[in-house]
């Protein structure tokens, strides 16, 4: 199979096309950049069971129909979520909204703060090439956030190909304290293809909760990026849930070059018949001591794919390192799949790191115990497989999604159980 | 109440219960007794409609109904509740919500509202109260990390809430202190009444003491091989299994 390539010269052009910033600089070296090294392929051990030629088809065919941002459509934060929204439509934000902020927290544009920009992750040159304009967030030190922020990344794909990038680059300050909500959501049946990458980077003794709640439509596609650095004693307690989607790919990148740091993170992935979900974690341990434990659960329905890789590299040196990763999966169908792979690096010598990985099917004794008990089979399965997820929402950060989280995996779940009785 | 006609049921191509008779009539309570491996679990798995098992030949009518018709869920909603020998840990689904969907699923069937919150913490508590087990337990996985009583009690406690007409307790009295053995009496005296009929699997006369069964049967080989009275219990405990074998082949 011969993997797309990028029309570079009509993605030049588009990249030429964006209003002169002072991201106009990088923008023209990460295209630079993206010109050698090209978009990644199935050859690159990382990228081994996600094929993105299907991302780079849509990109070719939005360029060539002139590479259009569709007009700002409307969008609703989810009800019921108690946060300061700010929302990124088609990866464009009105300025407006920059104003009302909680104490203590500035936002800004990242035209208007940084002068060159790192790219984030593989598929960031071409986040940084196409950006309009990015969100700084910053929070001072000391401050402690009653309420979270909320980033609502909507994207509206009716006529023909869309493509978004968005940026976020959050900062928060020693001794601050703050709890983020991503909202990825998307409307219209035509193809999108969103590519979110998002910095976080944690002061010493800060500490952030951070929740990513992904429900894009079935013709949607996104490539995301995390990348975290932790300070001194910082804590991230971060959790992830992948409901939607066409083509998912995310990358949470945990830099622990700090004693002390604790990193909790994990998420939930429920894949249906024409999905595919990776999720890629990777922990570079430098220093000693921190934490860093992460669990991921995920069900498959139908002819789903799933991909978990999560890698721990516990450098030399960093010792007092406690590193544990666990994934669990619920196969629904015969034909559904998964690739789990756990992978520890360790070069010191006083660490302590586990790791475990297992697939299985539905408890059939469980099944038939509840059905003695006078559910039907698809009560006793709706039970065990929210029972299932629910493990993972119990480990989320953010206390008041609780109920909206459960609704939706709920819902989910009641649309994998039906597609694999069809 | 339950009949139960010359069954032949086998599992994984071998043949368990060999030619199987017993009748059931409501108000009674009979004890089934027998070495281990005779079939016991068996007959239990086969009224409650285990798939794993295959009924050969043979019938089970309950209340006028085919059982062998019926899916398990259909068989609980009718009145049938089976205490297993080795209840099953289902971590994460919530004990309480179980016996909620359990309760409300039976009375869905009946034709009867769904019991509101309320009400039913009220009815639940009251029944731990009488098999004195803590309230904590509502909130756990159900059976998740019980001790090997708790998990039997547990069951005494879905059969008090359920209140079947048929109950089968498959060895629920084995493994018990003295105290649960009495709550599980208990809950077995509560729940007898004309309209009920219980089945009591065991291998112990002194459940028998508490519960005083009308008949007692002892099963070998896939089949019952003799039946009487309680007295029967008592003659067993004292010869062993042996003698009714060597009486039955002889
Ligand atoms: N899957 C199977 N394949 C073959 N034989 C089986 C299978 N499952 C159970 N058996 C056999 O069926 C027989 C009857 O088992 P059953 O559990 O009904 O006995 P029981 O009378 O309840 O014994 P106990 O007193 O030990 O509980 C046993 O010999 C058992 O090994
Ligand atoms: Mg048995």
């Amino acid at each position: 199979m011969k993997s797309a390539t990028l029309e570079f010269d009509a993605l030049a052009a588009a990249v030429g096309a964006l209003p002169e910033t002072a991201l106009s600089a990088s923008r023209q070296s990460a295209l630079e950049q993206l010109r050698r090294r090209g978009m990644p392929g199935v050859r690159e051990e990382d990228w081994k069971y996600t094929d993105v030629s299907t991302l780079v088809d849509i990109t070719n065919t939005w360029l060539a129909s002139g590479a259009r941002v569709a007009a700002a459509a409307a969008a609703e934060p989810a009800a019921g979520i108690d946060a300061d929204w700010f929302t990124i439509v088609n990866g464009q934000f009105d300025e407006a909204q920059l104003q009302t902020l909680p104490e203590g927290v500035t936002v800004e544009r990242l035209s208007s703060n940084v002068s060159a920009l790192p790219s984030l992750g593989r598929l960031g040159e071409l986040n940084t090439a196409l950006l309009h304009d990015g969100l700084k967030i910053s929070v001072d030190k000391g401050v402690v956030l009653e309420r979270p922020i909320g980033l609502l990344l909507f994207d509206q794909a009716d006529d023909g190909a869309s493509v978004s990038q968005v940026r976020v680059d959050i900062e928060l300050a020693p001794s601050s304290s703050a709890a983020f909500i991503e909202h990825q959501v998307s409307g219209g049946d035509s193809d999108l293809y969103a590519n979110v990458a998002i910095r976080l980077a944690l002061g010493d003794n800060a500490s952030a909760d951070y929740v990513r709640i992904q429900d894009r439509g079935p013709q949607h596609s996104q490539t995301g990026y995390h990348g975290i650095e932790l300070g001194c004693d910082a804590r991230l307690r971060q959790a992830s849930f992948d409901l939607g989607g066409k083509l998912v790919r995310d990358d949470l990148v945990v830099n622990i070059a700090h004693p002390g740091a604790e990193a909790e993170f994990g998420g939930l992935y429920l894949v249906g018949d024409g999905q595919h979900v990776d999720n890629h974690t990777r922990v570079d341990h430098r220093v000693g001591p921190a934490v860093s434990r992460q669990e991921y659960r995920g069900i498959l329905a139908g002819k789903a794919r799933g991909v978990w890789n999560g890698k721990a590299i516990v450098h030399e040196g960093a010792d007092g390192t406690d590193a544990e990763q666990s994934n669990h999966n619920l196969l629904l169908s015969q034909s559904a799949e998964i690739n789990a792979k756990p992978e520890l690096e360790i070069y010191a010598d006083d660490v302590k790191c586990s790791h475990g990985t297992t697939v299985g099917q539905l408890d059939e004794n469980a099944l038939y115990y509840l059905r003695t008990r006078g559910l039907d089979i698809d009560e006793a399965r709706q039970a065990l497989t929210r029972a299932f997820a629910h493990a993972i929402v119990g480990r989320s950060p953010i206390e008041q999604l609780e109920e909206f989280l459960l609704g939706e995996i709920d819902r989910r779940l009641r649309d994998l159980l039906r597609e694999d009785v069809a | 109440m339950l009949q139960i006609k010359d069954i032949h049921a086998s599992i994984g191509g071998s043949e368990i219960l060999r030619g199987l008779s017993l009748d059931v009539a409501a108000g009674e309570v009979h004890a089934i007794m027998g070495p281990n491996g005779s079939g016991k679990s068996t007959l239990a798995q086969v009224v409650a409609g285990h798939s794993d098992y295959e009924v050969t030949a043979g019938s089970v009518t309950y209340k006028d109904i085919d059982l062998l018709e019926l899916e398990p869920e259909e068989r609980a909603r009718e009145g049938i509740f089976l205490g297993f020998q080795y209840p099953v840990e289902i971590p994460g689904v919530n004990n309480a919500v179980l016996l909620r969907s359990a309760l409300n699923a039976k009375r869905k069937h009946q034709g009867l509202e769904e019991i509101d919150a309320f009400e039913f913490l009220k009815l639940a508590k009251e029944k731990m109260a009488m098999l004195g087990m803590d309230p904590k337990f509502l909130n756990r996985g159900v059976n998740e990390g019980f001790s090997g009583g708790e998990k039997k009690r547990n069951e005494i406690l879905q059969m008090a809430m359920l209140e079947p007409s048929l109950a089968i307790l498959d060895e629920t009295d084995s493994g018990l202190d003295i105290d649960a053995l009495r709550a599980v009496a208990e809950g077995v005296n509560t729940l007898r009444s004309p309209d009920r009929a219980i089945v009591l699997v065991t291998h112990y006369q002194r459940l028998l003491d508490y519960v005083e069964p009308d008949q007692v049967h002892v099963l070998s080989e896939g089949r019952i091989v003799r039946s009487g009275d309680k007295s029967l219990a008592l003659e067993l405990e004292d010869k062993g299994y042996d003698w009714v074998r060597e009486a039955a082949n002889g």
